[in-house]
């Protein structure tokens, strides 16, 4: 499903150059859940973009579901981050001034489907979520909890096979981080490959298999 | 794009449109500003002709003198005296002059009904209204050719004489006396402005039939004659040719400038033209550099905005969002802001000019507010200004839209 060979990242900024990723090689398979691990600065983040299609490595080849990323366009990897891969931020990222109804359908909205389609969905979601009470609440009036599981639900609105999340419970409470771990579990037992960003050796732990990362470098 | 896009953008406008009210505000008062320079310039200008017309503005007076130059054994210093039968002299000879009308007056008493002023009356003939913008009122009448062929005791009153002697009353069938002889007034001149005079405003004038006037006036010679060219452009070419028949009937030398006296409003029509074009120039100028130090501003505005937005755009670029997506939805943002900023600069701009034409003008005294008070909206300026504006947004929204659809969804996602 992911499939990194290779893969260098070089941040320059003037003269100065940083090398992220020193030739990361990895495979990741349908179904999996796999978690990354690693101190700050190691790469982990990095690695994550670049398996998310939000960056592009400097060098190395990155295979996602029989696709070569390197020679998409722009659009085309957008089109890849919208029907493909669902991301779950540590922050969440929901656009403030949007309901949680509509930071939902917004993935849907940009692949075009249809008002009905997206009303069925959006609302399966939010009741999966269980916050479909909330649809019409902005994000500054839910809690942290609810917040990432209204992310959660638009990672999902279009149904794509991998699930990435960065630091997923890093700002939430031990039981709304729970909540957000339980239904990352039940998404990979229904079939859905995920790969998560974790400092926690215990959420860590959950995943079928860990990916230590440090300086660039895959060490386990 | 997607037809539910724009509508998803226009629901996220209003909820953001709070954040750009300040871009709508700044459009709004530029439209307001720039559409109330303009139709206040341009009502200006239209004044200024308005008022021109008032007094004639194809219009040649020529006037007797006194010679200043010694002509073929003639001394310096004799006058030159114009007299009725000139008009068909001239009419015959200069066949440039469309019109041509005599013109005497005098100072005398009028009075009706127990009132009694002073006024200057005129005798003059019909064409003199052509010449003169002499308007009546409705109901009445100027001058006629049968008036003049009879010599009928009948006047045209200025409507300051017909207020002055008669108040709110119709004056037209009433009986005035000029001189101690009666006379029918047969109509009052409607209102007007006029920016120049010779014996006072035409509203203070009394208006007999040349034979009449000359049957209670001792005077033999003409105050002056009024040409009216079948040209405009031959207006000089009238000049120099009715100095030279004058100058040969009366034995002057046609380069003495004093031996006759003309008042060419045409040449004078030209000169005002220079200044009203000079006015709209400038007006024009200092709607552009308006309009260019708007569109810095909305263009600054715009910027800003985008910069505010850096991290949602890369939420959305995150989750999917194509750059035609986010571009659209910039320009988009820009049509509605441009679209509601102008509409009300618009919806101001045109109410206030119409409630300023409202405004009474002082026809007796007619000042700056006579000017100030006739603005006029012009489609055409308004058609210019919201193509100008409107490229000038188009640019001021595309460069951002560019630079947001670029953006790293990386670095977009990390900005605060």
């Amino acid at each position: 499903m992911i499939d990194l060979k290779d893969i260098t990242k070089v941040y320059r900024t003037g003269s100065q150059s940083l090398e992220a990723l020193r030739g990361v090689s990895l495979a990741i398979g349908r179904g999996e859940f796999v978690s990354i691990m690693g101190p700050s600065g190691s790469g982990k983040s990095t690695l994550m973009n670049i398996v998310g299609c939000l960056d592009t490595p400097t060098a190395g080849a990155y295979v996602l579901d029989g696709q070569a990323v390197a020679g998409l366009t722009f659009d085309e990897l957008a089109a890849v981050r919208n029907r493909k891969i669902g991301f779950v931020f540590q922050n969440f990222n929901l656009l403030p001034y949007a309901t949680a109804w509509e930071n939902v359908e917004l993935p849907m909205l940009f692949d075009g489907k249809s008002g009905r389609k997206r009303r069925e969905r959006v609302t399966e979601l939010l009741n999966a979520v269980g916050l479909f009470d909330w649809r019409e609440h902005r994000p500054t009036e839910l809690s942290g909890g609810q917040q990432q599981r209204i992310a959660l639900a638009r990672a999902l609105a279009n149904d794509p096979p991998i699930l990435l999340a960065d630091e997923p419970t890093g700002n939430l409470d031990s039981k709304s981080g729970e909540e957000i771990m339980a239904i990352l579990i039940d998404l990979w037992r229904a079939g859905r490959t995920i790969v998560m960003v974790t400092h926690d050796d215990h959420i860590a732990a959950r995943s079928e298999r860990t990916i230590r990362l440090f300086d660039g470098q895959v060490v386990a | 794009m997607n037809t539910t896009l724009p509508r998803f953008f226009w629901n996220e406008y209003r909820k953001r449109r709070k954040r750009t009210s300040l871009i709508t505000f700044a459009l709004f008062w530029g439209t307001l500003s720039i559409l109330l320079l303009m139709a206040f310039g341009q009502g200006m200008s239209t004044q200024a002709r308005v008022s021109f017309s008032g007094f004639g503005q194809t219009l040649i007076m020529v006037y007797g003198g006194q010679t200043s130059l010694p002509f073929e054994g003639l001394p310096k210093g004799r006058p030159i005296r114009l007299y009725p039968e000139d008009v068909d002299y001239l009419r015959e000879r200069v066949p440039e002059i469309l019109r041509i009308v005599p013109e005497s007056y005098n100072s005398w008493a009028v009075s009706a009904g127990g009132k009694e002023i002073n006024r200057t009356v005129h005798g003059t003939t019909s064409d003199f209204a052509f010449l003169r913008t002499q308007v009546p009122q409705l109901g009445g009448r100027f001058l006629d050719a049968d008036d003049d062929r009879l010599g009928r005791k009948v006047a045209f009153i200025g409507w300051k004489v017909a207020n002055d002697l008669f108040g709110s009353q119709d004056a037209v069938g009433r009986t005035i006396v000029i001189n101690r002889v009666p006379f029918t007034v047969i109509g009052v001149l409607r209102k007007k402005i006029q920016d120049s005079m010779y014996n006072g405003p035409d509203a203070d004038q009394v208006y007999l039939p040349f034979r009449t006037f000359g049957q209670i006036d001792n005077q033999r010679f003409l105050d002056q004659i009024h040409m009216q060219p079948r040209e405009a452009s031959q207006s000089t070419l009238i000049e120099e040719r009715v100095k030279a028949l004058l100058g040969r009937k009366y034995r002057f030398d046609p380069k003495d400038r004093y031996a006759t006296t003309f008042w060419n409003t045409i040449e004078d029509f030209k000169q005002g033209q220079a200044i009203f074009k000079g006015i709209e120039i400038f007006l024009g100028v200092m709607g552009a550099l308006t309009l260019l130090i708007g569109a810095v501003g909305v263009t600054n505005l715009m910027y800003a905005a985008a910069k505010e937005r850096t991290k949602e755009i890369g939420i959305k670029l995150a989750i999917g969002a194509r750059r035609r997506t986010i571009i659209g939805q910039f320009l988009l943002e820009t049509l509605f802001v441009f679209t509601k900023g102008t509409f009300w600069g618009f919806v101001l701009s045109f109410n206030i000019v119409h409630l300023v034409r409202l405004a009474p003008i002082n026809y007796d005294s007619f000042g700056i507010e006579g000017y100030l008070l006739r603005p006029v909206f012009s489609l055409r300026t308004f058609i210019v200004y919201m193509t100008v504006l409107g490229c000038l947004c188009f640019l001021s929204g595309i460069f951002p839209a560019l630079r947001a659809s670029r953006a790293n969804p990386i670095e977009s996602l990390r900005y605060e």
